[in-house]
């Protein structure tokens, strides 16, 4: 039911102009994956920080909350880029995705990464004195886990592309 | 034996031809291949950023460098090798590609801007070490290393759709 009543809003995101004018223009699309990829450059790198130092190996003797505040602006950053860049490419191609599985595996893989990672990992990593380590290294695991899916499941999303 | 002809007899081989036929090969490797770049400009972003003094301000630099290198390093040995691949199942197809050319002629200057930093500026790190931002050199190292790292992405996202940036 829910699905059936969102076709109409993938197809006019596709009738915009925004949406034509990226559709008809490769150099344009090639931008905007660009842009996107970048963001996704800067998420995960300072996740990966982050997590890194979470499981014990951090930089020199710096705690785990340290590395997590000082890098979290740019994580979020990264996230922001994504996230203005993403509905771009998907106006360009909207009923495609919306028939595409892996699009839908995304989005709902995207939507726990970003509930995890505004909640928990962002507890857990910025906790002060630092968190036992079974759960820092638990929250880490489960942080880069959901994130390469999240990551995975986009390529996907290009891959397949049945008719 | 000029670079063409390399190319060509690259097409020719029987590796090409069974990895022109797979239809996982080139999804799979091309996958990794953008992971293990993502894991190199990544890693690479965050010693920029500590460079430029705009993140990890209270680290020293060798103690962020010396952990962060060694995943820069796994990233490009991925991306090094799915990347040789890759090329070699349409060698022709990328020689006459611009947007190929740029990108490798943009790695080289990455590769030599990395090189100069690590064998002048770098070598005194000690004396700098705490200092955010870094001496005025090794900013515009880090800032360099951003662009040409943001120009690399943006390039290899052009070799994919053919005649990448014409402008058409």
């Amino acid at each position: 039911m829910m699905a059936l009543s969102l076709l109409p809003v993938f197809e006019w995101m596709e009738s915009t102009p925004v949406g034509q004018g990226i559709r008809q223009s490769a150099s344009l699309i090639a931008l905007v994956e660009a842009v996107h990829l970048i963001g996704m450059t800067l998420l995960l790198g300072t996740l990966l920080m982050v997590d890194l130092s979470l499981l014990g190996f951090g930089i020199g003797r710096a705690p785990a909350s340290r590395i997590a505040r000082e890098l979290r602006g740019w994580t979020a950053a990264g996230l922001a880029i994504m996230l203005l860049s993403g509905p771009l490419m998907l106006s360009s191609e909207a009923v495609r995705c919306y028939n595409s599985p892996p699009f839908w595996i995304k989005m709902a893989l995207l939507a726990v990464a970003v509930t995890f990672h505004f909640t928990t990992h962002n507890r857990v990593a910025t906790q002060d004195p630092p968190a036992q380590h079974r759960s820092a290294v638990w929250t880490a695991c489960v942080s880069l886990g959901l994130w390469t899916s999240v990551a995975l499941a986009g390529k996907a999303i290009a891959i397949f592309q049945q008719n | 034996m000029d670079i063409l002809s390399i190319c060509r007899w690259l097409d020719s081989t029987r590796l090409n031809a069974a990895m022109r036929m797979s239809t996982w090969f080139f999804p799979t490797f091309d996958t990794i291949h953008t992971l293990g770049i993502v894991l190199v400009a990544g890693t690479i972003m965050l010693v920029d950023l500590r460079l430029l003094g705009v993140a990890l301000r209270r680290e020293p630099v060798a103690a962020v460098v010396g952990r962060i290198v060694p995943w820069t390093l796994r990233g490009f040995a991925l991306m090094f090798v799915t990347g040789t691949l890759l090329f070699s199942s349409e060698a022709v197809k990328l020689y006459h590609s611009p947007a190929f050319r740029i990108k490798l002629g943009l790695l080289a200057l990455a590769g030599l801007n990395a090189l100069i930093f690590h064998l002048t500026i770098y070598r005194d790190v000690a004396n700098w070490d705490q200092q955010a931002p870094a001496p005025l050199r090794a900013r515009v190292a880090g800032l360099l290393s951003l662009a040409f790292w943001i120009a690399i992405i943006a390039a290899g996202r052009a070799i994919a759709y053919g005649s990448g940036y014409d402008l058409g």
